[in-house]
This record gives C-alpha cells, sequence and structure tokens, in this order.
C-alpha cells in the first residue's frame, strides 16, 4: 500500500457534508451520559449554557470514507475519537459538518503493522464559522498469522 | 543526575500528555529524576521550546526520537538537521543499519528501545536477521514493558554485552519517571547527553512496582 500516493489523492478533499439540529435536551442527555454535574451543561436556562467539549465527537459523517479509496487489507477497528473546540456549540442553530480524510499512517505495535486513517469533521455554525473539529480514528491491523 | 530517557507528549500520535503535566507531576509526585527525554514516535520535534517550563520546574527537558526499523522501535539521542536529511524518520520500515550507520556519521546514539517486547522489540527479530553491527546500548528497563518482556531485555543484553538504559516510555502523565538511567555527571543538554551516553558510565533504573 502506497500511503504517500493515498495521500496525495484522498487527503484534504471534503467528501461528506450532513446537517444537525442540536436542542437543549441532546446537550443535556449528553452531558449527563459523560458524568458532567456544571450547570451551564446540564441546566438549559444557565445564562452560559452550551454543548460539553467533547460533544462535537457525537456527529457522524454519512460517508465513512471517500469515494474510490481502495480497502486496505486488515483488520478495521475503532483508533478512537479527539475533537478540540473553538467555540461553544449552543442549542437552536443548524450546524454543518464537513469531513474529510486528514491523515493517513502506518506504525508498529505489539500486534503488527497498522495504518491508521484519521477523519476530521469541522463543525460550523450558519454564519459559516468554524466552532469545532472532530477526529474519528481507524485503525487497520494485520491479521493474526500473517 | 537521573533522566527518564523514553517519553512521548502529544506530538506523538498516541501521547497523550502534554510537557507541562509531566513537569507537574513529576513535581507534585516527588517522582525521583531531574529530567526527561522526549522521544516521539517517527519524528523530531525540532519546533517545540520547552526551555521555559525547565526553568521553571528546575527539569532537564531534552527531545530525542523513537523510530521504527526491521528489529524494532530504536531511540535516538542527538539528533540533528543533517541525521534528518539522511532519511524518512516517519518511514516504519527502515533497515536498522541504515539508522545506525547515520547516527555515527552524524554524532548520535541510537540506541533499540522495549527489545523484549513481541514484534516492536530487537530479540525477537534477532534470529531472522542476525546480531546487528554497531548497537552498544538497548533500553533493558521500560516502563510500559511486561516484567517478562524486560527479563527478555536484560537477558540479550547480557548475553550480547550491551549496556543499558532505562526509560518510562510513558504516553500519559503518571507514567513518567518509571524507569530511567542514572549518569555521574550533570547533563544540561542534548550535546551532554550524548557524551554521556558515549562515556559508557551509566545505570538504568526501575521505579516500577
Amino acid at each position: 500500500m502506497d500511503i504517500e500516493a493515498l495521500k496525495e489523492e484522498f487527503l484534504n478533499k471534503d467528501f461528506d457534508e450532513q446537517s444537525f439540529d442540536v436542542d437543549a435536551d441532546d446537550i443535556v442527555n449528553f452531558a449527563l451520559a459523560c458524568g458532567e454535574i456544571a450547570p451551564r451543561y446540564t441546566d438549559p436556562s444557565h445564562p452560559d449554557f452550551q454543548a460539553p467539549p467533547t460533544f462535537a465527537s457525537s456527529f457522524h459523517a454519512g460517508r465513512r470514507m471517500p469515494e474510490g479509496f481502495p480497502k486496505i487489507p486488515g483488520l478495521g477497528m475503532d483508533g478512537g475519537k479527539a475533537s478540540s473546540l473553538k467555540h461553544p456549540i449552543r442549542p437552536g442553530v443548524r450546524l454543518v459538518g464537513r469531513t474529510h480524510l486528514h491523515d493517513i499512517y502506518t506504525k508498529t505495535g505489539r500486534s503488527g503493522p497498522m495504518t491508521f486513517l484519521v477523519m476530521r469533521m469541522e463543525i460550523y455554525d450558519p454564519d459559516g464559522v468554524q466552532l469545532a473539529t472532530a477526529d474519528t480514528s481507524v485503525v487497520i491491523r494485520e491479521r493474526p498469522g500473517k | 543526575m537521573i533522566l527518564d530517557l523514553h517519553t512521548h507528549s502529544i506530538k506523538s500520535d498516541d501521547g497523550r500528555a502534554k510537557v507541562q503535566n509531566y513537569c507537574q507531576w513529576i513535581r507534585a509526585r516527588e517522582i525521583p529524576i531531574d529530567g526527561f527525554v522526549l522521544t516521539e514516535h517517527r519524528q523530531y520535534d525540532a519546533t517545540s521550546d520547552y526551555s521555559s517550563l525547565a526553568s521553571e520546574f528546575g527539569l532537564c527537558i531534552l527531545k530525542g526520537s523513537e523510530v521504527e526499523t526491521e528489529y524494532g522501535h530504536v531511540l535516538v539521542f542527538g539528533v540533528t538537521d543533517a541525521l534528518l536529511a539522511t532519511f524518512d524518520f516517519s518511514d516504519i520500515r527502515l533497515p536498522l543499519q541504515r539508522v545506525v550507520e547515520a547516527c555515527a556519521a552524524h554524532g548520535a546514539i541510537p540506541v533499540p528501545c522495549h527489545p523484549g517486547r513481541k514484534r516492536v522489540g530487537m530479540q525477537a527479530h534477532v534470529g531472522e536477521f542476525g546480531v546487528p553491527e554497531g548497537v552498544r546500548i538497548v533500553e533493558i528497563y521500560n516502563g510500559g514493558s511486561r516484567a517478562r518482556e524486560d527479563e527478555i531485555a536484560q537477558t540479550m543484553a547480557d548475553d550480547l554485552g550491551y549496556l543499558g538504559i532505562g526509560g518510562s516510555d510513558a504516553h500519559i502523565v503518571s507514567h513518567i519517571g518509571r524507569c530511567a538511567t542514572r549518569f555521574p555527571a550533570t547533563i544540561s543538554n542534548t550535546p551532554e547527553l550524548v557524551e554521556a551516553l558515549r562515556a559508557e558510565d551509566f545505570e538504568a533504573l526501575t521505579f516500577k512496582t
């Protein structure tokens, strides 16, 4: 698998766009599930009510991978999530999430060689202001016995 | 002077610790080390400047790298621009001999790390590829290795006449200082670290419980 060729062809090109309507219940439920107790995350009447910082990672793209992306042989699994908040996410607005392939890299671990694919969703408010990014990593490892 | 020679910050893809938080943890928990070396995976972090943190916390903070070869992972101490130009640090299939020769040519020290681990440790590949030339030091205490893996590393070092260092391989704050290396001299910069390793006068330490 030529990683550099894949990067050249697929990196940093939006391949998905989704709209998300966030209401106060979504935020409260997420916050409580995370164990948050701060009122600004759990009480919609709080003057600074907003989503917890990791809320952006709850959004999902419609496509998992760019169209035409080749199948990388091996076992695929969740490689983790990371989110970065630039401005608070508040209820009552329609957000737009645009997703691109942000990085491809390889490494070796106890289980052998692995390829990591990092999808990044950039989340914008209706004015086009970027509120957050949410990275979803997929790790593909060699099948055991190889 | 005691240095943890193997740590990762958030600059590594799997690192979850900020350098400032390492410093705070070392002081708050009175971890018995005087500093640490950031050995980020498959890269050399040439841009980050930790000198103010080093001053604030009274710690020695140096930078190296951890690259990947057919013999497993290898720490590199004494990375320079010239060394960076000789091979691709992000390549996970670097020939160890090339790394060793490049380090020799540019005054750096290669140290195979966690050599007792399956696949990513040197011992697992000696049978297939033979004993590599030019290796003088290996990591015999690794904070992330299992006890059996450290034993394999120590046995290999004894059998092949290697010197041993210790490093925590910390990826999270609370793991820093689990293993380290004691030097008789004070070390305050990378050339002094390289010189101390070259002098072959050091002792691997483990604080794992």
